[in-house]
């Protein structure tokens, strides 16, 4: 190598172009952390004083202006619970369909267009389904089975659609080389195609548990209380939750001390970060020991 | 690959047969990572179910009777205060206490989703007539009364109003939309606009206020404000100088002006408990619950408690005219 190559104007004028796009995009990028940063730092400095392990354990008292929030974790878990049984059988179901059976055909293509457009309906909608579904027409009540399916419908297109992209991320010759060895297609899918995208499927049913836990809307017609001194025994009670929660404190109950909507804000993204870091965790893990 | 893909059936069988066992080199390796890959799934089950598991197996109180109760944003920070002390009076009944304003509970109760509805305005004939369509009869208790106060910002210098005034501002025909035609200047605002704070329409707030102000067949300006809660219209009062809002008494806060309101006889009457009790406060107004036909048992337990004088010591605390006297 001599020093033959020498920089032109344009070579110069390239490089600064290319230097201010990437300042300019940098810089764009940053400024996304902004709001998050902002939020997270009112919410830990105006909650100041809130947490204890009262705060986590005791029912709320005074009218709801003192004391802890736990029926309302406990409902929030009872509800992700059961609106994870029932979406994460239904959608991968669906998704090993969609990638692994059904041919392009018009009933697939509905079958697609239904998904994306169940994912783009606003979630009070899915709210009004639910009432009208499972709380009147089948005679669940407004129980934590009704906000929890209404919950699993609102999140069945995240799940299926994570599920079937990590599916179809799986190489195709790891398909073609199972076949080969004689097997069906249903050992192919259950020994090798779901074994090597159990991660992406989980990052799925965690993105749908972060959804869950925040969701208001959904929930408010068809499960969950506005207060309820006892923990629910079964499907069919009712529960508090930690997002109404703090819709009813925020907005209808006077005389509530600064901190707490802050403290209980601040615990339900806890919640949902805390699963995020754990999804992201497990999948880096996971995808380490991916062989290819 | 079309053709693996769809085999027939007949070919899918002599593959089953030609099962996969006896070759363990090959698949062995495969199977240990899905078992592993099982394993860990199983732990991150276990790691969420077990929480709930351990939550309500340690704290729950044996199975609890439910009695839902729900409906009026007025009435709900009450319901929710004789839920929580129905608790120690008789454990074994667990009320659920709901908000969304009268019309939700009203509906609720014609549907025949809760035990009890809670209402700051009566049922209508309509809606009585929809509840007994559908095999319901609800009864009507008056459970407290409320003062519907005016609120407006601290610094407003308003000192009362009468109802005209208020029909002025508020009513489809009303001519005021400024501070100083009312004769008010409010210091530091330029812009006196009246900025008028209202409530949703299934709010029996908003129904009351509007039969009592604005008359029978009276209806709202456009232009207001409608807000989705009784502490909302309180909230924007404070923070707005040129704002005027109603709102039940329990709302107040120190930060707002009540502005006393002309009785039939021209003399202010400052909204409070006390004047709400003896009506003489003319924008007050009673607090219902409905049930579904006859009470009995413990819905008929929880009502006697309500209008006993410990319930009714509870509604008086939350800022409430009780029904009974109250020493």
């Amino acid at each position: 190598m001599t020093s033959s190559f020498t920089t032109t104007e344009l070579n110069r004028k390239n490089q600064r172009t290319e230097t201010l796009f990437k300042i300019l995009f940098g810089m764009v990028t940053v400024t996304l952390i902004i709001p998050v940063a902002v939020i997270l730092i009112t919410l830990v400095v105006k909650s100041d004083g809130i947490f204890s392990w009262a705060f986590f354990s005791e029912y709320p008292t005074n009218g709801m202006t003192e004391g802890g929030i736990f029926p309302a974790l406990v409902g929030t878990l009872w509800l992700v619970a059961v609106a994870l049984l029932a979406s994460v059988p239904l959608g991968v179901a669906a998704a090993i369909y969609l990638s692994e059976y059904a041919e392009d055909n018009w009933l697939t293509r509905i079958i697609n267009l239904a998904i994306i457009n169940l994912a783009g309906v606003p979630s009070i909608v899915h709210a009004l389904f639910g009432v009208g579904a499972f709380v009147l027409f089948f005679e669940f009540g407004t129980s934590i089975l009704a906000a929890s399916l209404t919950l699993a419908v609102m999140t069945l297109p995240v799940v299926i659609v994570a599920t079937r992209e990590s599916l179809q991320a799986v190489p195709q010759s790891f398909r073609e080389a199972c076949w080969n060895m004689g097997a069906t297609r249903w050992q192919t899918i259950w020994r090798i195609v779901l074994p090597n995208s159990i991660s992406g499927i989980l990052t799925g049913v965690i993105l749908e548990v972060s959804r869950t836990v925040g969701e208001t809307a959904p929930i408010m017609f068809t499960g969950a209380a506005f207060f309820l001194p006892f923990l629910p025994t079964s499907v069919y009670d009712q529960t508090m939750a930690m997002s109404l929660h703090l819709y009813v404190i925020s907005t209808q109950v006077p005389n509530v001390p600064d901190g707490l909507p802050y403290g209980v804000a601040l615990t339900l993204i806890g919640i949902v970060m805390i699963l995020n870091s754990a999804s992201m965790a497990f999948r880096t893990y996971l995808r380490g020991k991916k062989k290819w | 690959m079309k053709i693996m893909l769809f085999g027939t059936r007949a070919d899918r069988e002599v593959r089953e047969d030609t099962s996969l066992e006896g070759q363990s080199n090959f698949w062995g390796l495969h199977q240990d990572k899905t078992l592993q890959i099982k394993m860990k799934f199983n732990t991150a089950l276990a790691a969420l179910l077990l929480p709930i598991v351990i939550l309500s197996c340690g704290k729950a109180e044996g199975r609890a009777k439910m009695i839902q109760n729900k409906g009026s944003d007025t009435l709900v920070n009450v319901a929710q205060a004789w839920s929580e002390n129905y608790r120690e009076v008789n454990p074994s009944v667990a009320i659920v206490v709901g908000g969304g304003g009268s019309g939700t509970g009203i509906s609720a109760m014609i549907n025949g989703t809760v035990d009890i509805a809670n209402a700051s305005r009566s049922m209508k004939e309509s809606e009585l007539a929809a509840a007994r369509a559908n095999g319901i009869d609800p009864i009507e208790w008056i459970v407290g009364y409320d003062a519907l106060a005016v609120y407006v910002h601290a610094d407003n210098p308003i000192e009362s109003i009468s109802l005209e005034q208020l029909a002025s501002i508020y009513g489809e025909h009303g001519e005021a939309t400024t501070w100083s035609e009312l004769g008010i200047k409010i210091p530091g605002l330029n812009d006196d606009k009246i900025v008028r704070v209202s409530r949703q329409n299934n709010s029996g707030t908003y129904a009351y206020f509007r039969d009592t102000v604005l008359g029978k067949e009276g209806k709202y300006k456009l232009g207001t404000l409608d807000m989705h809660g009784s502490k909302d219209v309180v909230d924007l009062c404070e923070k707005t100088p040129g704002a005027i809002g109603y709102s039940g008494l329990a709302y107040a806060t120190d930060h707002v002006r009540l502005v006393p309101v002309l009785d039939s006889n021209g003399k202010p009457v400052i909204p409070t408990v006390a004047t709400a009790a003896d009506r003489t406060y003319p924008i007050a107004r009673p607090l219902f619950m409905y049930t579904a036909g006859q009470p009995e048992g413990d819905i008929k337990l929880y009502l006697d408690w309500i209008l006993s004088e410990e319930g009714q010591r509870i509604i008086l605390n939350k800022g409430y005219a009780p029904v009974i006297d109250i020493k």
